[in-house]
Order: structure tokens, then sequence, then C-alpha cells
């Protein structure tokens, strides 16, 4: 049963639907109380100041953490992926989770990254500690879909893969995933993608 | 980045997909859900799905919203109609849909887009700019059902509000006359930040990529598979 952070922000919907697609069960998390062990994710589409005020409101912020340590499965879409590295200047400046050592900024010239670029993932190329089910399946790969206009710069040591004009991509440090693309809204590569991943 | 070809489906406040001509004609496609269901399929970049408001008190978007919150889609969406004060926190509350596209709140409502913006984030924040040429530009302002000319502080207040442009061109909607790219003479909004829809040909599509702008946004060219996306990509 797939936890989906539900703090009343994010297209948790879509979400959902991206799940259900696969048959895989899932759960919005809108409180500590309501968190299980399985795969926690946390959405997009919204902005850093005001999710990092909910989830702090209802204490998800210390609670997603301390699971984060416990090798609990976390995946990071899009915003949710920003809010897992230390700061983001969104919002003039907001202090995130600091689950993944780094920052998130505004691209270059305050530019947008709207659109679809390629990605591959070989699960073989990743080291046994991330936490990647073994599978028949092991090559996910075609196109996703990004949408945001800051980008994530990793101070860590992790599986990372950005995109020809240097945004990062996605990043796997162990039990922590987190992609600036919407898995969710890149019909069949994003389904491809959460079977490996999930 | 890569150009985008994206598809515009206009919502009928019966809930079915509606092709526009001119501004003005309308004629029924069908059921909304098989057409969206077909344009996932058929893998556009990205969906607009608006519920034409032109002046009605209330055009139902938040019946229609809610109704295609159950559709599983697994393309970008934009929706965009009649977003009100009203309407915003019960849309916004479990969206299904990546981008909120508006029109009249471009003129006289800076509150409801400074509230969008905070739930959404600015990424997720497209302008709807249906416009004629005349003499000069004018754009469409939905609750006045009305062409307005435009001055430099409304497109400041664009800029700084909007991560993206669709440009509708009203007279060459739902034809194949061809997109009136003069409308680039009064834009002042960063050109790689612009979709254009309506009367769009292929050549069209192709000077629209060359020039650099985000993409186009087709009507019922998709949905008639007239072109094939791939083929234009």
């Amino acid at each position: 049963m797939v936890n989906i952070i539900d703090v009343g922000l994010g297209n948790i919907r879509s979400i959902e639907h991206w799940l259900d697609r696969s048959n895989l069960l899932c759960k919005r998390v809108p409180d500590v109380e309501s968190i299980t062990d399985d795969v926690i994710i946390i959405p997009g589409v919204a902005s850093a100041g005001e999710y990092m005020r909910r989830l702090k409101k209802t204490g998800l912020d210390k609670e997603i953490i301390e699971r984060s340590g416990q090798e609990q499965k976390i995946i990071g879409i899009c915003l949710g992926f920003q809010i897992l590295t230390d700061y983001s200047e969104e919002d003039g400046g907001t202090e995130c989770l600091g689950i993944l050592k780094g920052s998130t900024k505004y691209i270059d010239e305050h530019k947008t990254h709207n659109g679809w670029n390629s990605f591959y993932l070989d699960t073989r190329k990743l080291s046994k500690n991330m936490h990647i089910k073994k599978k028949q399946k092991k090559i996910a790969s075609g196109r996703v879909y990004f949408n945001h206009e800051l980008k994530v710069e990793l101070d860590c040591k992790a599986y990372v893969k950005s995109t020809g004009d240097g945004v990062t991509s996605f990043a796997i440090q162990n039990n922590i995933i987190g992609f600036q693309f919407h898995p969710e809204k890149s019909q069949k590569t994003g389904q491809e993608l959460l079977e490996l991943i999930v | 980045m890569s150009f985008r070809i994206g598809a515009t489906v206009l919502i009928g406040h019966n809930g079915n997909a509606i092709q526009s001509y001119g501004f003005k004609k309308k004629r029924i496609l069908g059921n909304l859900q098989k057409v969206l269901k077909f344009l996932d399929a058929y893998k556009v970049d990205e969906i607009h799905a608006i519920v034409p408001f032109k002046g009605k008190g209330d055009s139902g978007s938040s019946r229609i919203f809610s109704h295609l919150s159950e559709l599983s889609i697994s393309t970008p969406l934009g929706i965009g109609g009649g977003i009100t004060e009203i309407n915003i926190e019960e849309i916004t509350q479990d969206p299904f849909f990546e981008r909120c596209i508006f029109n009249s709140a471009i003129f006289n409502n800076p509150e409801l887009l400074q509230k969008t913006k905070s739930i959404m984030g600015h990424q997720s924040m497209v302008a709807s700019i249906p416009f004629i040429i005349d003499d000069n530009l004018k754009i469409y302002h939905s609750k006045t059902n009305s062409f307005q000319a435009i001055n430099d502080e409304l497109w400041e207040e664009i800029g700084s509000n909007f991560n993206e442009v669709l440009l509708l061109d009203a007279r060459a909607e739902g034809t194949k006359k061809g997109f009136n790219f003069q409308v680039f003479k009064y834009i002042k909004f960063p050109i790689d930040r612009i979709l254009i829809s309506g009367g769009l040909t292929k050549c069209d599509i192709n000077k629209a990529r060359k020039m650099g702008l985000a993409g186009v946004s087709i009507d019922n060219f998709a949905l008639h598979s007239e072109y094939s996306i791939e083929a234009l990509r």
C-alpha cells in the first residue's frame, strides 16, 4: 500500500491514477498516524514555501525525515524531489527536509524548463544498496515530461542523471529516489518506470 | 527543450467536447472522456482542456472539472475557464492536472493569480490570450466577452504572473487558414514561453519551431487525425 503524502497540495489524483494503472494500491496520508512502512511518495505541483509550511503543521516533515533514516523508500516527484534537499530558493527562500544534501535553485536567468526530454535507466548500473527490486525488466527508456523553474543541485554521493541542458533529471541515493520530471504524466515511459521502482 | 505539440479541447456546459470555429460557431465533437482518452493514446505532448466562459455568470466549471478528475490519463493536462475566487480552493484541493489556464483574471484579479501561484507554483500558470488584429492588437476578456487593447502595464503583469502564454488566433480558430504571425510585432513576453493556436497549418508549425516558440496547441487537426503527431515532432 503506497503512501501518498496529502497536505492538500500537489497532483495527488494524478499519482493515484498512475499507480492504479499498474494495479498498485495506495492511500492518502494526511497525518503522522496514517503513515505505514511501505513506499512514501511526495507529489509535485505546488510551491515549496506553502508545502513545507503544511508538512511542518502536520508533523509529517519530522516523520518523513525519521523514516528516511530507517531505510524506508521515499520517492519525491518534481517539488517533492526539490524539498528533499536542504534549501530551496522558491518563495523567498525555504528551509526543506535536508534528506538529500544539496539545494534547489532557480534555473539560470530564471528560465523555465517545460516539455519532454529523453530518459534512460538501466537498473543493472545501480549499486546493490540502492532500493530497486530485482525484476525481470531491467530498463526503462523513452521520454519524460518536465514542468519546473527550479533545479536540484546535489552535494552528496548519489546516482544522478542530468538532461542535456544541465537540469538534474533524477537521483537515487539508497532508499531515496527523486524525479524532477513527472513520471505520472510521462505516458508509457512513466508506467515502465513505476514498475521498476515500486 | 523539445518543441511541444499540444491539443486544445473545449468543453461545453453539458460536459461534451466541442469544436469552435472563428470564436463563434460551435459543433459538438462528442463525449469528453472519449476525446481525452483518444488524445492520451495519440501521445500529444499536453492537453489544454478549457471551458469557454464568455461572460457567463456560472460556467459550471467546478462540476465539469470534478468529472474530469475521474479520468485516468497519462498526458500532462492544463485546465481553464471559469476558475474564480469561489471555486479555486475546491479545484486545487485535489488536482488531477498540472497547469491552470487563466483569461479574465489577467485583467483584474491579481489576488486570484497570487493565490493559485502559492498553491500550485508559478510553473503551473498559463495565460490564455485569444487575439484579433485590426489596426492594432486586441486581446479577449472572457468576463466582458469583448476584445480589448493591451498596454505595457498589462504585459508587465502577464510577465510576472505567468510561466507561459497560449496565444489563440481567434479569427483563424477551427480553420486551416493559417495563424496570423503578425501578432509577434506586438508581443512583449519571452518567445520561448509562448504556445500558439488557431488556424495552424503544417507550415505554421514548422515556422513556430524555427522561431523558437515553446510549442503549438492544435484543435481539430488532432481530434480528427488529420495530421500525425509523430510526423509533426
